[in-house]
């Protein structure tokens, strides 16, 4: 108890956790929410997925990984950390008593560790940061034929069937404990209601988060191609305003391939 | 429904009256001589009586002090008292689960399993066989000051009134006995032992300890008497002492809202009602402190 770093955590043990809980709706869980819906839109076809990242990375490439890290990566961190540290201070005893609420909580730290490698292996694998090691498949100016591509292997959309499963659960399960933590619903019946919502929110994100993959999966053959069509024009309509609006100073910028032809490993436009 | 123990090879230890066999009731019991001492399971066959509830079961195995083997054994140490499920001293895992001896049934019991198992509670230090030691459940008390603090002689006057509606509010969470079950099936309650070390004096190793227990989990308990207290006119004098420990180290934080406690109280206290109102007091409470400083 000595321990300098130790006594800081005990001292502010109250606040942490409750920052903790908060993290866990805002920003990762909303996060978790707009990222899933915006996979979804691959379902209304390659060229909704496309506009919907175009419109996220109009923000601009310097300003997003700023984003990124503020309001994703650190906070996520900051979750996976306190959550390892609740992880290690509880007994789970579920054998002994498997009430639904034991096997919920239980379930909560199960799906909360996976989610975590899941997300770590995610991000190496489509993120751009995750190049160096052979990852970093997604390429935001083909949004679905790239993602397309990298899910479409068996053993991909299996961990990603499951990583996205724990996730929302994660989510679902944490929104409704989230309002006892909070003192939002306290009576039985209302946590009861409180339980409904959240199974509410759980499967329409299941299906959100599920339903973008078996997208994914679909674009194949000529859809891929067709896909890879869509994206290379859009693509070239964004070139073409960005050298409207900036003079001739982008023309050097590089050139979509031809409609069919591998996808480029380039990020910046 | 009672079994009968299987007529095999060396059941000889069944009784035979009146032509038919008698009942007997099996019970293994995970014992410990001392306090840190190693624990090891003795079995125990004793007769059978109609409405026997555990604690009668452990009566008659001190009585005859002797194993299922025959071995003449030091009696079994255990606690109870009112026998009614009002004292809360009884608590033990009686089939892997944390309940009161004296309110379970032997019959029904055997419904569930041929063998009764009995175990001490695993969240508190032993101190011997099913005795275990529960200071931490009562210092836990202390630290959300669980009474009403008038601590004078004085007349102060008849109290505030209470209406009907916070009596009935407030009466389920005073019938808590103490027993400690939602502590022993809390998976965020995790024992606490201390132990006196080589040379440390009494006041010493009591201060370690105390400190020790501090820094733990208050549990389900003390959280629900806290808004027991709070809600009371005279007891909600001190509110703000009690949220500062359910904010401080050890609090309502801690509960990682698995709802075991609430399944396990004898009493069918309503305890994560009192657990998410204490979550909404604390929240209220902990604002107020930031934008009171
Ligand atoms: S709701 Fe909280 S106090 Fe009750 S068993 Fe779960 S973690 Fe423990
Ligand atoms: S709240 Fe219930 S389980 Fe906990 S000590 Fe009181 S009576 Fe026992
Ligand atoms: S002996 Fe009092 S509660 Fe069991």
């Amino acid at each position: 108890m000595s321990d300098p770093a130790e006594s800081f955590l005990a001292r502010h043990q109250f606040l942490i956790y409750r920052l903790f809980s908060l993290s866990g709706l805002v920003p990762v869980g909303a996060f978790l929410v707009v990222h899933l819906l915006t996979n979804a839109s691959i379902l209304a076809g390659p060229g909704t997925f496309q506009s919907r990242v175009d419109l996220i990375h109009s923000i601009g490439e310097r300003v997003l990984p700023i984003v990124e890290w503020a309001f994703i990566f650190l906070p996520m961190l900051f979750h996976a950390t306190v959550g390892f540290v609740i992880i290690a201070n509880g007994l789970p005893n579920v054998g002994s008593y498997p009430y639904v609420g034991n096997v919920r909580y239980t379930l909560q730290r199960a799906t909360g560790m996976i989610a975590f490698v899941f997300i770590i292996g995610h991000v190496i694998h489509l993120h751009w940061m995750g190049k160096p090691l052979g990852g970093g498949q997604f390429d935001p100016h083909a949004a679905s034929s790239s993602a397309a591509v990298a899910i479409q292997p068996a053993l991909a959309s299996a961990l990603y069937a499951i990583g996205v499963l724990c996730a929302v659960f994660h989510f679902a399960n944490g929104l409704w404990t989230l309002g006892i933590t909070w003192g939002l619903w306290t009576s039985p019946a209302a946590m009861r209601r409180a339980n409904a919502v959240s199974i509410v929110v759980g499967v329409a994100l299941a299906a959100a988060g599920l339903g973008s993959l078996a997208g994914l999966q679909g674009l194949r053959g000529q859809k891929l191609d067709d896909a890879r069509a869509i994206e290379a024009n859009m693509h070239e309509d964004r070139e073409a305003r960005e050298r409207l609006l900036h003079g001739g100073d982008r023309a050097t910028s590089a050139v979509r391939p031809a409609v069919g032809a591998p996808v480029a490993d380039s990020r910046g436009g | 429904m009672i079994k009968a123990v299987e007529t095999n090879g060396h059941a000889s230890n069944a009784e035979h009256d009146g032509g038919h066999v008698a009942r007997r009731v099996r019970v293994r019991i995970l014992r410990q001589d001392v306090a840190g001492g190693e624990s090891y399971w003795e079995r125990f066959e004793v007769p059978h009586e109609p409405n026997m509830n555990v604690i009668s079961v452990l009566q008659k195995v001190a009585a005859q002090a002797k194993s299922q083997d025959g071995r003449a054994v030091a009696p079994v140490a255990w606690d109870c008292s009112c026998l009614e499920e009002v004292c809360g001293s009884c608590t033990m895992l009686i089939n892997g689960r944390t309940r009161m001896a004296c309110s379970a049934l032997v019959d029904k019991l055997l419904d569930e399993s041929e063998e009764i198992e009995l175990r001490p509670m695993s969240k508190f230090p032993v101190v011997r066989d099913l005795v275990v030691d529960r200071r931490r459940l009562f210092r836990s008390l202390e630290r959300v000051q669980a009474w009403v603090p008038v601590d004078d002689s004085y007349d102060h006057g008849p109290g505030p009134r209470i209406s009907p509606r916070e009596q009935e509010d407030a009466y389920p969470l005073s019938t808590c006995i103490s027993c400690g079950c939602c502590l022993e099936a809390c998976p965020q309650f995790t024992k606490i032992e201390v132990v006196r070390r080589d040379g440390e004096s009494e006041a010493d190793f009591v201060k370690r300890r105390k400190a020790a227990f501090d820094a733990g989990f208050v549990g389900a308990h003390a959280i629900s008497q806290s808004m027991l207290f709070n809600a009371h006119p005279t007891g909600g004098m001190i509110a703000g002492e009690r949220l500062e420990t359910l904010t401080g180290q050890g609090g309502i934080q801690v509960c990682g809202n698995a709802q075991n406690c609430v399944a396990v109280c004898p009493k069918s206290i309503p305890l994560t009602r009192s657990i998410a109102r204490a979550g909404r007091a604390a929240t209220v409470w902990a604002i107020k402190k930031l934008f009171d400083r």
